[in-house]
């Protein structure tokens, strides 16, 4: 069963007054999806339409069966009804607010089972001992985990992942994917996760979506990609 | 010197400067982030007080105050007064003139946010408001200091609108800038330089307090 369905056309001014058209439309099923491209493919704008942030000039974009754009209708549900959950590329933690704060911001329970939530979110991505701490005081692999943290601890429809983890080292990647991993296996959680890092789609994808100029140039597991593309290893 | 004109002076400026933060947020909430095409108007009726000559505005908010205005008569029809030469009537007519300098601060502060931020907020179900509430104003509070001390600072050294719009009445609507005035007139100026000079070191102690504020902050930010 497919969870999110897209269909994004949108036509955008670039650099040196050129434009660029992405025209894509993919179903993404259960697990991880990885759109794959070179910079200035399109992929932060296709995560940035579906997360509610821009808009598509025209297409729908439904998420488990629930219509959230669809240009015919005019029909555009704001970003904070959408539940998407969405870790920026650099990752935006509020940085006047703890680590615990920044986990609770999108928590929506009473007053008594919130901090238990976000206990548990702070336990399950390792970063407990820093709940006092602001994200100033904090490494960059402590602030990826908060920021996973934060996204999912609301638990979001969908979480739209933007190339988080492309300033980490292999060794504390690993780490975070692996923690990221069990929660989404724990919560059912599909994940949209955008990278120009192959190494990053190979261990971390269960699907390919490979974007260039604009479009869907080819799509399938890590097998697939591999046998149909040149410098991918399965 | 006066002490009931300072008193006077410092209570107008207290009243004009609060009101102005509650008035000022959400007009500077707009200014800063609104896509209206027709936002420049409005941007530049905040402004208008900057540019125009005090006897202006306390001309036409004069006229606004008089019984024959439909502002005016609704007052009067209200409370019974009128607001031309009254406390009240400085009250708004100060507030209208020291708008831009508690909004323009705001909305450079405002606009500093960082939008990522407003946008992961959104994304994790916060509406506008609480977008407001809980990142840009804790964010951009520095900012709301500085529009907050200009105002009060701006209204301690109005004249030509007071003049005005309030006149030279003692206890009511004679403040400090329209004592320096009147001591000159009876060539008292050993008064006139007490007054003058009070104002003056309370003007640049609240300059070094505002800047002297912000230099920590720029200097906090940076750590």
């Amino acid at each position: 069963m497919n969870v999110v369905d897209v269909r994004i056309r949108k036509t955008f001014a670039t650099a040196r007054r050129r434009t660029f058209s992405l025209d894509v439309e993919f179903s993404v099923p259960a697990g991880v999806t990885v759109i794959f491209g070179p910079s200035g493919s399109g992929k932060t704008t296709i995560l940035q339409c579906i997360a509610g942030l821009d808009a598509p000039d025209s297409g729908q974009i439904s998420i488990v069966g629930e219509k959230f754009y669809d240009s015919s209708q005019k029909l555009d549900q704001p970003a904070y009804a959408r539940r998407v959950g969405y870790v920026f590329q650099d990752l935006a933690l509020f940085p006047h607010m703890s680590v615990a704060r920044n986990v609770g911001f999108g928590v929506r329970v009473n007053r008594t089972e919130k901090p238990r939530l976000v206990h548990n979110a702070l336990e399950k991505f390792q970063i407990a001992a820093l709940a006092q701490h602001r994200p100033a005081e904090i490494s960059g692999g402590e602030k990826q985990r908060v920021a996973l943290a934060r996204a999912l601890a609301c638990h979001p429809r969908l979480l739209l992942l933007d190339e988080p983890f492309s300033a980490l080292d292999d060794e504390l990647k690993h780490g975070i994917i692996a923690d990221l991993k069990r929660w989404l296996h724990e919560n059912a959680i599909p994940v949209l996760f955008v990278t120009h890092n192959r190494a990053e789609a190979r261990i971390f994808a269960d699907r390919v979506l490979l974007l260039k100029d604009g479009k869907i140039a080819g799509e399938g597991n890590i097998q697939e990609i591999a046998a149909l593309q040149p410098g991918w290893v399965a | 010197m006066n002490w009931q004109a300072l008193i006077l002076t410092a209570k107008l400026a207290s009243l004009v400067s609060i009101i102005l933060m509650l008035v000022g947020i959400p007009i500077a909430l707009w200014v800063a982030y609104s896509r209206r095409r027709w936002k420049f108007l409005a941007e530049s009726v905040v402004a208008l007080p900057i540019l125009l000559p005090p006897t202006v505005m306390g001309f036409y908010l004069l006229v606004a105050f008089g019984s024959d205005s439909a502002f005016g008569s609704w007052y009067q029809q209200m409370t019974g007064r009128t607001l031309a030469f009254t406390f009240n009537g400085l009250v708004i007519a100060s507030v209208l003139y020291s708008l831009p300098f508690a909004v323009h601060p705001m909305v450079a502060g405002f606009r500093a946010v960082d939008r990522k931020l407003m946008a992961a907020a959104g994304t994790l179900g916060a509406r506008k408001p609480k977008v407001y509430l809980q990142i840009v104003l804790p964010l951009a509070w520095p900012s709301l200091v500085t529009g907050w001390i200009l105002s009060f600072a701006h209204t301690v050294g109005e004249f030509g609108v007071v003049l005005m719009v309030g006149g030279n009445i003692a206890g009511s609507t004679r403040t400090l800038s329209i004592d320096i005035y009147d001591q000159v007139e009876a060539l008292n100026y050993h008064s006139a330089n007490v007054t003058a000079l009070t104002l003056l070191v309370f003007s640049y102690s609240l300059l070094c307090l505002l800047y002297g504020l912000n230099q920590k902050l720029v200097l906090w930010g940076a750590r």
